[in-house]
């Protein structure tokens, strides 16, 4: 009996070898057996298989301990175990691109023979495997046809079995032509040549400890893993630019501070964005899988509010811009504009700086205090605010001359109206807007204790209205709205919160006519009903036929949106994003905020007053300061984080003021988080947060933390994928090699 | 029929899968096939096979796998599956319900060790802890063995005297995954041996009934009773349908044991599956040097081959039995067994040996330290192990 132990790596084939070459010698009419030993199941894991071949019947199902000879598919698999196994004499075919002679034919006193194949090079040739991991079982199996005698035919008819043909034909006939054999003893004829050696024969194991020499296992790899930070989704969706992942990052180390500084990198109103933002970022949240949504507003509240931040100018540059409305939009530009050392004068017709934040917000919502401490961060920075100071055409023009830019954020100055049959006079009783009732209501310049008051539209101006003649005293207070809740664009906890407070929203109404007069007003409605959408993607409110009806009201307030009033700007201007309005002989005005965008909230102002800002300090300095929108391939959505590794914690909540201390009260009624606990439960998304699972699961220990990235051993890497499989957020991601 | 190089998966996976065409012009076949390591490989043969009156069912787990068994076999169609180690543990329930419906499936069982820890190795712990579920287990110690047994698994398992479901278990990996060469049967041979599996309490709808609804204790002890007499009549019609399927592939299947230089052994040997195959290798070793030593193959397990075991042990003194599985707090199951079908003998030394328990390589070596042990021992103790490394 010949028994013959094959030794290779998971995946190179070995266990096929054996049964190949079985398949050939029960050709040749011998008995034979093949099996494989597996240990663990995974690409590169040494792994045995045992063919024998015998003139009688085999029976023995014992492994072979003491081989005949030895098929080695990769020689550092030798050790001394396995050399010591082998029987004295035999031979070692080996896959390699070295002559025979490369090799001691003899370790620690015993004998062998050594038979090598540069199976590697001709599986590379024929095309089997891949490049980077060629199967070399055909070729061996050619190879070992030659050494036990065998009929190569028969080998190759074995093929045929597994479906093996073309290269796998060619490989084995190459081999076994190629086989190359050491010479142990020189042959005939030869005895007066020198033994033919290259150079020193290489031990198979290291002289001193027995250890097979090194393999740089990375090239059994056909694919690697790569690290690099992706997009969060919160981070992409901002529309104020800032960096949502980064600031949690820095609560989770306790950094409050820091946490804030984040913040002040992108906008100058965290206290004010902790308040009023509709948390864009939270939409999109990829823990809103989990359990729900990371509370991003209430711990940028938290920030803004506890957080102290040493903010500096840069060295004072010559140029003057002058920033017309000190809305959220004019302030971020100032904010930037500012801190790179322009010397920045910001008009406003209210007062004091703020804009609608301090005239359009009601103080439950946004108390001065919080708006003062962000407006005075950016007046530490030596900002000039010039108040009581409305500029129109006339004076921009002149303002575009004094100063070297100007950046006009003015907002959305013209009111929508409706015609209800009554004229909307200024302080009008019965009929007034929202926004100059809320004006009113800041300055406690209004009463509606005892009215009967009905606010139309479905924004965050009536929201606010409604919700602020509530706290005035008023007897009924109704939202009249002609589409569903599903379009109304107010931030849906708002909306939850005057429903909470009594306020009834009567959703598919339309408003057609003011009624009656003074103790009889009543407003005429009529019912609708959504038809096709329109082309905002809403669907459309269309009227159901006689259906009218009337409420008894003693106001209406109007709450029906608001546009920009372009006629400050220079005459047939067209609006362009990103570009600055040019003139002949006067300094480039840049459009900024609603101005521009009429997107409607603080925090798109905040963004695009940033953007522009930035843009006029690239035309002054060269220097381009802004980061270029990243691809939305880049964005780690839900599917890419592995939501399995983490834990189930509930959203902390606000502490928020009990609906029955409400009435009559501007008391803020949201309160605040108690601590930054909220934050740790931020999955981090697509940015390392140095979790290092990957450096605890790698099998083979090939890549380690070096300062905040992960670094590869890409020689040793093997590719197997645990690293991407337990990075949680998808930073380490598999390229293809 | 035909000698082909394949391994024990592949001839449990072919013989089946002709057993099951062999019902073709019945009421058909149905497998409910459901993978673990080493048997996934037989369901994949059966799934490829290209049966014309069959359905290979993949199900989400071995507990369906067994079900979609017993709803086919109720509606009379020949019924089988495969499986292996803690897939067994979760298929038990249905495990027991097959052979309390009576139905007779035929089941491969590739022996694996039990986990955790996790293992993947040979160990018959899988198959044993069906003991007392009214199978009949055939335990194979070659892949001749595993095609044979598998085809004779079917002809027992639905002769009318028993019809009760019948495992045929194979070492995971030593047979499984071994190539050998193995004579294979082919259909028209099957379908001379395999009449049409007729299942006399199959669901008919011409005739609806309900079938082993809630009975009183008297009609269930009635039913455990006819179990008894059912696994009672096995070893003869065993016999029988042994002696028809040399009739037909014209060589022997193995019986339910299998004396080797017994006859006038003084000490004798008693083990399963392939450990016997290197028990047999020493034996005439020893038997070279003068030794008087013998063995026992058991394949059958339930119905256990009491009488035969007493008869073959009648000549010896010490008798020593080879587990390859492990009963914590007693020891070897085959060891028990044979313990009780030799109580009669109060002469007789029976000692238990735990050879190759989770995978380990049961190697000449082993069966000489077993051999040495038997003979030099005073009394019968604990039972022994061996290739302990630790």
């Amino acid at each position: 009996m010949i028994e013959i132990r094959i030794h290779g790596r998971g995946g190179q084939g070995g266990v096929t070898l054996a049964k190949l070459l079985a398949a050939a010698e029960h050709r040749e009419g011998k008995s034979v057996q093949a099996f494989g030993v597996y240990a663990a199941e995974r690409s590169g894991a040494p792994v045995q298989a045992f063919l024998r071949i015998d003139d009688e019947p085999i029976h023995n199902p014992n492994q072979i301990y003491e081989p005949d000879h030895l098929i080695v598919l990769d020689p550092t698999l030798i050790s001394p175990v396995i050399l010591g196994g082998l029987k004295p004499g035999g031979w070692i075919l080996f896959n390699c691109d070295q002559p025979p002679e490369y090799y001691a034919a003899q370790e620690r006193g015993k004998k062998f023979r050594i038979a090598t194949v540069d199976a590697r090079s001709i599986a590379l040739k024929y095309g089997l495997g891949s490049t980077s991991v060629p199967i070399v079982n055909t070729a061996l199996a050619g190879a070992a046809a030659r050494l036990l005698g065998m009929n190569l035919e028969s080998v190759i008819d074995a093929f045929g079995d597994f479906g093996f043909g073309g290269g796998n034909i060619e490989a084995a006939r190459e081999a076994y032509e190629s086989l190359r054999l050491q010479r142990s003893e020189p042959a005939p004829g030869e005895m007066h040549r020198p033994p033919a050696t290259v150079g020193a024969a290489h031990h198979l194991l290291d002289e001193n400890t027995g250890a097979p020499p090194a393999v740089k296992t990375g090239q059994w790899a056909n694919r690697q893993p790569a690290w690099e930070n992706q997009t969060p989704p919160c981070n992409f969706v901002c529309p104020a630019g800032n960096d949502v992942q980064g600031f949690l990052a820095a609560l989770n180390r306790d950094d409050v501070d820091g946490a804030l500084g984040v913040l002040l990198e992108t906008s100058p109103l965290p206290s004010v964005c902790g308040r009023v933002c509709p948390g864009f970022c939270m939409m999109q949240c990829n823990r809103s899988e989990l359990e729900g949504p990371v509370n991003v507003r209430a711990l940028e509240r938290y920030a803004g509010d506890h957080g102290q931040a040493q903010v500096a100018a840069a060295e004072r540059r010559a140029e003057r811009v002058a920033i017309v409305g000190a809305g959220p939009a004019g302030l971020s530009g100032a904010w930037q504009l500012a801190r790179l050392g322009y010397a920045v004068t910001v008009f406003d017709a209210g007062a004091e700086p703020g804009g609608l934040m301090r005239t359009g917000i009601p103080s439950y919502r946004l108390p001065r205090q919080a708006l003062e401490r962000d407006i005075d961060r950016i007046r530490a920075l030596g900002v000039e605010f010039v108040g009581d100071s409305r500029i129109d055409h006339e004076r921009l023009d002149e303002l575009a001359h004094e100063f070297d830019a100007v950046l006009a954020a003015t907002g959305l100055q013209r009111l929508t109206s409706v015609d209800l049959g009554v004229d909307l006079g200024r302080g009008e009783r019965r009929v007034m807007q929202g926004i100059e009732f809320l004006d009113a209501v800041s300055r406690k310049d209004v009463r509606v204790d005892g009215e009967n008051v009905i606010v139309v539209g479905g924004g965050n101006t009536a929201v606010d209205a409604a919700r602020s003649a509530f706290r005035l005293g008023a007897d009924s207070v109704q939202i009249v709205y002609r589409r569903t809740r599903t379009e109304m664009p107010a931030i849906p906890e708002e909306v939850d919160e005057a429903m909470d407070e009594g306020i009834h929203i009567r959703f598919l109404t339309m408003p057609l006519q003011i009624a009656g007069g003074d103790g009889h007003q009543r407003l005429r409605c009529q019912q609708m009903a959504l038809g096709d959408a329109d082309e905002s993607g809403r669907r459309a409110p269309v009227p159901v036929p006689g259906s009218e009806f009337e409420i008894p009201c003693d106001r209406v307030i109007l709450a029906l949106g608001q546009k920009a009033d372009l006629s400050l700007l220079p005459e047939q201007v067209e609006l362009h994003q990103h570009a600055p309005i040019e003139q002949d002989g006067a300094a480039p005005v840049y459009p900024a905020g609603d101005l521009l965008t009429n997107e409607g909230t603080v925090t798109a102002a905040i963004g695009c007053g940033r953007e522009m800002a930035l843009l006029l300090h690239e035309r002054f300095s060269g220097e381009k300061r802004y980061a270029d929108k990243p691809p939305e391939a880049s964005v780690v959505r839900a599917d890419r984080v592995r939501l399995h590794h983490f834990a189930v914690h509930r959203p902390h909540g606000e502490n928020v003021l009990p609906v029955e201390d409400r009435a009559g009260s501007f008391e803020e009624v949201h309160r605040g988080l108690d601590g930054i606990e909220e934050a740790h439960r931020c999955l981090s998304c697509g940015v390392c947060n140095a979790c290092d699972r990957c450096v605890t699961y790698c099998p083979d220990g090939v890549l380690h933390r070096e300062g905040d990235r992960i670094v590869f051993d890409y020689d040793y890497c093997k590719g197997c994928g645990v690293c991407v499989n337990e990075c949680s957020r998808a930073v380490i991601y598999m390229k293809a090699s | 029929m035909s000698t082909q190089l394949v391994t024990g998966n592949h001839a449990a996976g072919h013989s089946m899968a002709l057993a099951g065409e062999a019902n073709r012009t019945a009421r058909g076949s149905v497998c409910g096939i459901y993978p673990i390591t080493p048997q996934t490989e037989i369901v994949e043969y059966v799934a490829r096979f290209p049966f014309s009156r069959g359905r290979v069912i993949p199900v989400e787990s071995e507990h369906s796998a067994m079900g979609v068994c017993i709803g086919a076999a109720l509606n009379g169609a020949r019924a089988f599956t495969a499986s292996s180690s803690n897939g067994l543990a979760y298929m038990a329930e249905n495990v027991m319900v097959a052979s309390f419906y009576r139905l007779p499936i035929v089941m491969a069982v590739v022996n694996r060790t039990l986990g955790p820890p996790w293992n993947i190795w040979a160990d018959q712990g899988d198959s044993l802890m069906f003991r007392d579920f009214a199978w009949v287990q055939l335990y194979c110690d070659s892949s001749q063995d595993v095609a044979d047994t598998a085809l004779l698994a079917f002809r027992v398992a639905e002769d009318p005297r028993v019809l009760l479901p019948v495992m045929v278990c194979m070492d995971g990996f030593i047979l499984s995954h071994t190539s050998m060469e193995i004579e294979l049967a082919d259909q028209a041979q099957v379908d001379r041996y395999l009449p049409p599996c007729d299942i006399p309490h199959h669901l008919d709808n011409a005739h609806p009934f309900t079938t082993a609804g809630m009975t009183m204790p008297d009609e269930t002890l009635a039913h455990r009773v006819d179990l008894g007499e059912a696994m009672a009549r096995v070893p003869d019609v065993f016999e029988e349908h042994r002696a028809g399927f040399r009739d037909v592939f014209g060589r022997e299947v193995s019986g339910a044991v299998t004396a080797y230089r017994a006859e006038d052994a003084d000490h004798l040997f008693i083990a399963s599956g392939t450990v016997s195959t290197t028990l047999r290798d020493v034996i005439d070793e020893r038997r070279a040097r003068g030794e008087r030593v013998g063995m026992i193959r058991i394949k059958m397990f339930h119905p256990f081959p009491a009488d035969a075991i007493r008869r073959l042990c009648a000549p010896a003194s010490r008798v020593g039995v080879l587990d390859r599985n492990y009963a914590a707090g007693s020891g070897g199951i085959f060891w028990k067994e044979v313990s009780m079908a030799l109580q009669p003998r109060g002469d007789l030394l029976v000692q238990g040996y735990l050879t190759g328990v989770g995978g380990v390589d049961v190697v000449p070596a082993t069966v000489h330290g077993v051999m040495d042990d038997l003979a030099t021992r005073e009394t019968a103790g604990a039972p022994v192990w061996t290739g302990v490394k630790r």
